[in-house]
């Protein structure tokens, strides 16, 4: 943000949420080390990274829930640090804490109304609970739901003030794949009404799946940022021929000249492909045994991008 | 406002909805009331009498008033308790009126005089007095009881010209049973139960399943959430009050007037134990343990409080230790208030409960990490 520029008005600006040089200490350790990044009004923002990360304080810090230690941020155009902007921004964001549970004993409907009289408007509980695809457990009690059920009424109370931006902390952790492409589902229901959507996230995937905007984030620095596709771009590295469970016997089994191959697990072969040498490859690859073999060409991750950039890989429980 | 209805009627259902809270906050109080009610409700089927000679000769009873008390004792229908010679009659009336209390008794004091033996053989008269409770239904047959005795006594002695006069002095009490003390207790023991677990769960549990953090991040204040909490307990309060009266009166015909200072005794006490509450939610943070670290001061305050049984029966250590207990002044409170009728000792209390509760709910809410933790 150039200091020339005029200020924004409050609740008016197309940078939903804008932080510069933010940090936060706890004590000796620095949870959050002067990042800077913004949201622009209908982008699907992900921040993307391991356990301990950074990931929470920050949210918290733009929920108005923690105060930093250091830098700036700014929330639709509200000082976080502001204690009259703090009340403005309550009004207007939605959120879903990590590892949040709603009220057990209260039914679907009960609970988003619960929380929807906390503001001084709130959406029509029915049309949240169709937006979630709850319809059928609208009168069933909180503590008797599933998981994956649990954190759609969790996504539904977040919606409840029509918020103008929605901070969902790891929504789909610990859920079921299927639960998981359910939650994605309602991201998606909600990028189409044009929300802004700040999400936070250890799958790669996930990411990559529902994100417009991705920021890594690692020992509370922001380690890279941009679409999916620039960052695999940038920092993904190299395609990879992958020969399917060829295992030892097709590495003796390889043509001479290529990249050198690696054995993966399940005995798949990768072998790195530079631009314009794929023709060469499987047409050397047809004179050997290997021709029967399952092959596919395989496009870097946001995985690779996480492992080129930190030199390690951010495992399924996010470690 | 809204906001704060929101939050009780939230409360109150998640309190309904579960059996186990109906349990601990109904049917559990009842229960006891009605086991300890069978065990010590019915204590001995004789009189209780409390008895003072005053006819001394060097320092010894009287021969006669020896005999007459062997008369009394004879008819088989008291239990006789005898009072220290030397106190004046007021004295010896204050001490009934503890004593009977702390041991269930009725209080009614027969004060054989000085003189009464020389006066029976220099007159062939004498007076005693009795003093009771006229409105007492059980005082009217020991009376009764007691004018027979009498009455055998003094004819048997030489001639029939003898005669004794019972002066009745009329005792304004209300006789006190076991179960008459035992149901304030009660509902000073459910108070402090539903307060103290309800302000664990509500502020530990909640915490633990990220509900206060995200109210926080609604509009809804802290001040709100804690009114809710006490506004809540109020209601409960006074959901166990009337129930707890009602089979009293249902069951053993407690009668309970219930006053201005029961009313700020309920207020007290549920602003008091969820305070209470909160101050240990905040100290251990863990759900699980708060819960524990709940029973660990819930339990012995109760014993020591005098729920069950009166707190004079206590080792001294324990009567200065249960000084400190909030409950005490709840109990002490609502016995003065609902069942002994002493409205100065009522307010005693409910002042000091109501300062308690001030205290540990102010602790409380100051305490609570409403947003960072
Ligand atoms: N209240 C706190 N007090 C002290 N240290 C904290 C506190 N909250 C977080 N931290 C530390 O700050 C760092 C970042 O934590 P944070 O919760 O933001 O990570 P995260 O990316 O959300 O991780 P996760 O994926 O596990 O949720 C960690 O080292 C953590 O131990
Ligand atoms: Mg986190």
């Amino acid at each position: 943000m150039s200091r020339d520029q005029p200020a924004p008005l409050p609740g008016q600006s197309d940078k939903i949420v804008q932080v510069e040089n933010l940090s936060k200490k706890y004590g000796d350790n620095i949870a959050v080390n002067g990042i800077s990044f913004s949201l622009t009004k209908g982008e699907v923002f992900a921040f993307l990274g391991p356990n301990g990360a950074g990931k929470t304080t920050t949210v918290e810090i733009l929920e108005c829930l923690r105060n930093p230690t250091g830098g700036q941020a700014k929330v639709l155009g509200y000082d976080v640090s502001k204690r009259s902007d703090q009340a403005e921004i309550r009004k207007r964001i939605g959120v879903l804490p990590q590892d949040f549970n709603a009220i057990d004993r209260l039914t679907v409907r009960e609970n988003i109304n619960y929380f929807g009289a906390m503001f001084k408007h709130q959406l029509d509980a029915d049309k949240l609970i169709e937006l979630v695809d709850l319809k059928d457990k609208r009168d069933e009690q909180f503590k008797k739901l599933s998981g994956g059920l649990k954190q759609r009424v969790g996504l539904a109370v977040s919606l409840v003030n029509d918020p103008d931006v929605v901070f969902l902390d790891e929504p789909t952790t610990g859920l079921d794949p299927r639960a998981r492409r359910d939650v994605w589902g309602v991201v998606e229901r909600l990028r189409s009404q044009g929300k802004t959507v700040f999400l936070t996230t250890h799958y790669m995937d996930e990411a990559e799946y529902l994100a417009d905007i991705v920021s890594i984030i690692d020992h509370g620095q922001i380690i890279a940022s941009g679409t999916p596709d620039q960052l695999i771009d940038t920092h993904g590295g190299k395609k990879t021929l992958i020969i399917r469970e060829a295992g030892e016997e097709g590495l003796k089994q390889l043509p001479p000249g290529l990249p050198k191959a690696e054995l993966r697990n399940a005995g798949d072969i990768a072998i790195p492909l530079n631009n314009g040498e794929l023709t060469n490859i499987l047409m050397s690859l047809g004179q050997t045994p290997l021709h029967d073999k399952e092959i596919e060409v395989r496009r870097p991750t946001l995985d690779d991008v996480f492992l080129n950039l930190t030199g390690r890989r951010v495992s399924e429980e996010g470690n | 406002m809204s906001r704060i209805i929101t939050i009780i009627v939230g409360h109150f259902k998640s309190w309904y909805r579960s059996k186990s809270n109906i349990f601990w906050t109904i049917a559990f109080p009842l229960l006891l009331i009605v086991l300890f009610g069978a065990i010590f409700g019915n204590g001995s089927t004789k009189f209780d009498l409390y008895l003072q000679n005053q006819d001394l000769s060097a320092n010894t009873p009287t021969p006669y008033s020896q005999a007459y008390i062997g008369v009394l004792n004879n008819t088989g229908a008291f239990n006789i308790h005898m009072v220290a010679a030397g106190q004046t009659v007021q004295q010896a009336l204050d001490f009934v009126k503890n004593d009977a209390q702390l041991h269930n008794r009725g209080q009614r004091l027969l004060v054989v005089p000085a003189g009464f033996a020389s006066e029976l053989s220099a007159t062939k008269k004498a007076n005693i007095s009795l003093y009771f409770d006229q409105s007492d239904q059980a005082s009217q047959s020991l009376k009764g009881i007691v004018f027979a005795a009498t009455n055998s006594y003094a004819s048997n002695l030489s001639n029939s010209t003898t005669s004794i006069d019972i002066q009745q002095q009329n005792l304004v009490t209300r006789n006190i049973r076991y179960i008459d003390f035992f149901i304030p207790g009660v509902i000073g023991m459910t108070l402090l139960t539903t307060g103290v677990f309800g302000a664990v769960n509500t502020n530990g549990r909640y915490r633990e399943l990220k509900i206060i953090k995200k109210l926080a991040t609604t509009p809804l204040s802290k001040i709100e959430w804690i009114l809710g909490m006490v506004g809540y307990q109020m209601i409960l309060a006074t959901i166990s009050l009337v129930v707890i009266l009602f089979f009293g009166y249902a069951i053993f015909g407690v009668t309970a007037t219930i006053d201005f200072y029961t009313v700020g005794l309920v207020v007290a006490a549920a602003l008091l134990f969820p305070g209470i509450g909160m101050v240990l939610a905040n100290f251990v943070k863990e759900a699980e343990s708060a819960d524990a670290a709940a029973n660990a001061i819930t339990f012995p305050m109760m014993f020591l409080a005098g729920t069950f049984w009166p707190r004079e029966t206590l080792p001294d250590i324990m009567k200065i230790i249960a000084n400190f207990m909030p409950l005490t002044y709840v109990n002490d409170g609502l016995r003065d208030a609902l069942i002994y009728a002493e409205p100065a000792q009522a307010l005693t209390n409910t002042i000091i409960a109501l300062g308690l509760a001030a205290f540990f709910i102010v602790l409380g809410s100051i305490l609570m990490n409403w947003k960072e933790e």
